[in-house]
């Protein structure tokens, strides 16, 4: 079995990337965390208006220990402590938000989707800018249960990274150009990017973003495989003849 | 690596394929092929209510209103105003559907809040629509059609699709460009629930600011 992983040229700096990684992760969580700590009523709006839960009781436990989980993951992520368990929580996390986002996008108004994608001026032809608005919200979906069960999940965290990174861009630029047009700082520009979160504040949605492309990253590594129906969809056997998912060995890796 | 580039190869073929048939099976499913946004287009705007810093807007472009009116007018549409529909509104043909009004937001934000008497026509789903208003299209002398104003073109894109697709002159169709927000904000009649509910809100609080707005 071929693994670059364990070849002593390549490891070091693949390792200290990891670690890097790892760290600015873990930092992104704690910074999320916080902030949602520090607007503490903001946050129980978002859980009441964008989640939907309209149990008193439950919003306000969702408010009060969701911010510090997040801080708590964070601190994990930066110290180390009991990786595999986060990389399978990431996993989970990962999942389920891509299923809220996508089937936010996708019912019971898919057209609110189509109106903001037109905006981007990214497609002139209604047949794509149509397929865009009718596919990718339920493309979402699937990429999300896939994570959720475990089935397939690097090609299915390789697909979001391919995802996140135009998306994560056509959303700058159209901050950039609002904020020139407006003349407000850039980190005061808040709208609906069409995300499936409504209106957002850019720079909180970079963060985000960010946040979800490290963790699919993560995932694409061979992280997160316990708890999985299938982590890989093909299967093959090493040289010693032991069955295996995929090329390298997660353990070896970040 | 390989291996993880033709599984996520395989988990995008199979992911659109289902994409594609959720969209199709869901109820509220887009039609791949429909033109929904007919007309010429129009450069994004950034979104309503963010401010415009002084001087800089380009020289060469106008006020937003007047680029809307240029726009409806490159797409044979009129720009009413807010004097304007309220006269048609207040207009005595109204009452016989000589003058018509059409909300061409979507079914939630009409049934909070219309202008009275005003049809709704949803052009993402027009065939739960049309039946209704085509014929009172056909009989109308003057149809305005609105939405919710500010960035909002559904009632541009309304028109141009109900007019081209039944055949209405275009001496006939007017877009209110101030939407259901000026209208609301000028303190004039709303109408909640269904067309005819009878449910009127008057919006007391926005009715002195809409005095105001006139009285300038």
């Amino acid at each position: 079995m071929t693994n670059v992983i364990q070849s002593p040229a390549k490891r070091p700096p693949l390792a200290v990337a990891a670690l890097l990684a790892r760290w600015v992760l873990g930092g992104l969580f704690i910074y999320l965390g916080l902030s949602k700590v520090l607007h503490g009523p903001e946050f129980l709006t978002f859980v009441r208006q964008q989640l939907k839960v309209t149990s008193p009781f439950l919003s306000g436990l969702i408010a009060t220990t969701g911010p510090w989980l997040e801080v708590l993951y964070g601190l994990l992520l930066v110290t180390g402590i009991a990786r595999d368990a986060a990389a399978v929580v990431a996993r989970w996390w990962l999942g389920a938000v891509f299923i809220y986002m996508g089937m936010n996008k996708a019912l019971p108004h898919p057209e609110a989707f189509l109106k903001l994608v037109r905006q981007y001026d990214i497609v002139s032809s209604p047949v794509w800018l149509n397929s865009i608005g009718a596919a990718l919200p339920w493309f979402e979906v699937y990429c999300g249960v896939l994570l959720l069960v475990g089935l397939g999940v690097r090609g299915a965290a390789l697909n979001l990274v391919a995802m996140l990174m135009p998306f994560t861009l056509v959303v700058l630029k159209r901050a950039l150009a609002i904020a020139a047009a407006s003349g407000i700082p850039f980190c005061t520009v808040k709208f609906d990017c069409g995300c499936g979160a409504g209106e957002v504040l850019i720079c909180h949605k970079l963060v985000e973003n960010s946040v979800l492309l490290l963790l699919s990253a993560w995932l694409l590594t061979g992280r997160g495989r316990q708890l999985c129906l299938r982590f890989s969809l093909s299967r093959r056997k090493d040289q010693t003849g032991k069955q295996t998912h995929g090329q390298s060995d997660p353990a070896t890796v970040a | 690596m390989k291996a993880v580039l033709l599984e996520a190869l395989l988990v995008a073929a199979l992911g659109a394929a289902l994409a594609f048939a959720a969209n199709a099976l869901s109820p509220h499913g887009l039609e791949l092929t429909k033109n929904y946004f007919p007309g010429t287009q129009r450069a994004s705007p950034p979104p309503a209510g963010l401010p415009q810093p002084p001087g800089v807007a380009n020289p060469q472009t106008n006020s937003p209103l007047e680029l809307l009116a240029t726009r409806l007018r490159e797409n044979g549409l009129q720009l009413a105003d807010s004097n304007q529909v309220t006269h048609m509104y207040r207009d005595p043909r109204r009452e016989q559907d000589g003058v018509i009004f059409i909300d061409a937001r979507d079914e939630e934000h009409y049934r909070a809040a219309h202008i009275p008497g005003a049809y709704h026509f949803d052009r993402f789903h027009p065939e739960n629509y049309l039946t209704n208003v085509v014929s009172v299209c056909l009989t109308a002398e003057q149809i305005v059609f609105y939405c919710n104003g500010g960035d909002c073109d559904d009632s541009e894109h309304a028109a141009i699709m109900l007019r081209d697709s039944i055949g209405i002159p275009k001496e006939k169709v007017f877009v209110y460009g101030g939407g259901i927000t000026e209208w609301a904000t000028n303190g004039l009649p709303i109408e909640a629930g269904a067309r005819n509910s009878g449910q009127l809100t008057n919006l007391g609080s926005s009715a002195a600011s809409g005095k105001a707005t006139e009285a300038k």
